[in-house]
């Protein structure tokens, strides 16, 4: 009686481990894909110079979709500013993609001494966030992308401090 | 319509949202119909970090907009773009409503939104 048992434990065991296997393949199998939308972007700079997102694959990549005429985009960012100083040593890079116009970004970008590229982007770009879960097509979009190229989290609205540096700890 | 020149646009922005003054604009389609804009009502000023101070509306906004050239049976297109943010933290980008109007020719109005708004805004 006890070793059957023991043998129908060991089969369960292996199934379950089977199942796990495949679970965790299929997660590596999609989300890559997402994040390609996002690596494949390229957009203009401050300086008018196409910077294409691909040249960030590797490290934790935290792609904040924001505006001008967005107050609580505009006031999230000090606090990433932050982040990008702080953190930007063990591998951390923010990017904002600013669904506005040059003059006003670069203004803003001036003031808040920016020290992450500010990107323009227009509808194509807001169709990207669509797809990666911004359903509202609205402003804060914050997609966090981690040094494999998957997407690790995205988020609507303003990020709180707190949230972001959890998120971040796991990654870095 | 309220007759056979004047158009009332109603935004009814919904609890917990507002738009920006500065960002409400009135097109009419075709552009020879002649759209008459007068100055848009007073909104809350507000006083912004990065702007200076900006005016926005809540609740029921109406603008009488006045066509110089109606053509009685015509039908045109009012666009009306605003843009705005809600309470909770999100803004959406600027957006445009479009509102297919017969203009009348005896006294039958009709209104016949073309294309669903996400958020009643605009009636």
């Amino acid at each position: 009686m006890k070793p059957s048992l023991r043998n129908g434990l060991v089969l369960v065991a292996a199934g379950m481990i089977a199942l796990a296997g495949g679970a965790w393949w299929a997660s590596q199998n999609t989300a890559p894909k997402q994040a390609d939308a996002v690596y494949a972007l390229s957009l203009p700079d401050m300086s008018g110079t196409p910077q294409s997102l691909n040249q960030w694959r590797g490290k934790v990549l935290v792609v904040n979709f924001w505006a001008t005429w967005c107050e609580p985009c505009r006031e999230e960012m000090p606090e990433f500013v932050r982040a990008q100083a702080e953190l930007g040593p063990r591998g951390l890079q923010f990017v904002g993609i600013a669904v506005d116009q040059a003059d006003k970004v670069g203004r803003f970008a001036q003031e808040l001494h920016l020290n992450y590229p500010a990107l323009i982007g227009g509808y194509d770009a807001m169709e990207v966030s669509q797809t990666l879960g911004n359903r509202l097509a609205a402003l804060p979009f914050t997609i966090v992308i981690d040094r494999q190229g998957r997407v690790a989290q995205t988020h609507l609205g303003p990020i709180k401090p707190s949230q972001l540096r959890a998120i971040l700890a796991d990654l870095l | 319509m309220l007759d056979a020149q004047t158009i009332e646009a109603r935004f009814a922005i919904a609890e917990g949202y507002y738009l920006y003054r500065d960002k409400v604009h009135f097109a009419v389609e075709p552009a020879s119909a002649g759209l008459l804009v007068p100055p848009l009502p007073d909104g809350k000023v507000k006083e912004d970090q990065f702007f200076g101070k900006v005016e926005t509306y809540r609740g029921d906004v109406v603008v009488n907009l006045a066509l110089k050239e109606p053509k009685p049976g015509q039908q045109v297109v009012i666009a009306a773009e605003s843009q705005g943010c809600a309470d909770i933290g999100l803004c959406y980008p600027p957006t445009i409503q479009r509102v297919t109007l017969a203009l009348p020719e005896a006294s039958v109005i009709q209104n016949t939104p073309t294309g669903g708004a996400k958020k009643p805004w605009f009636n």
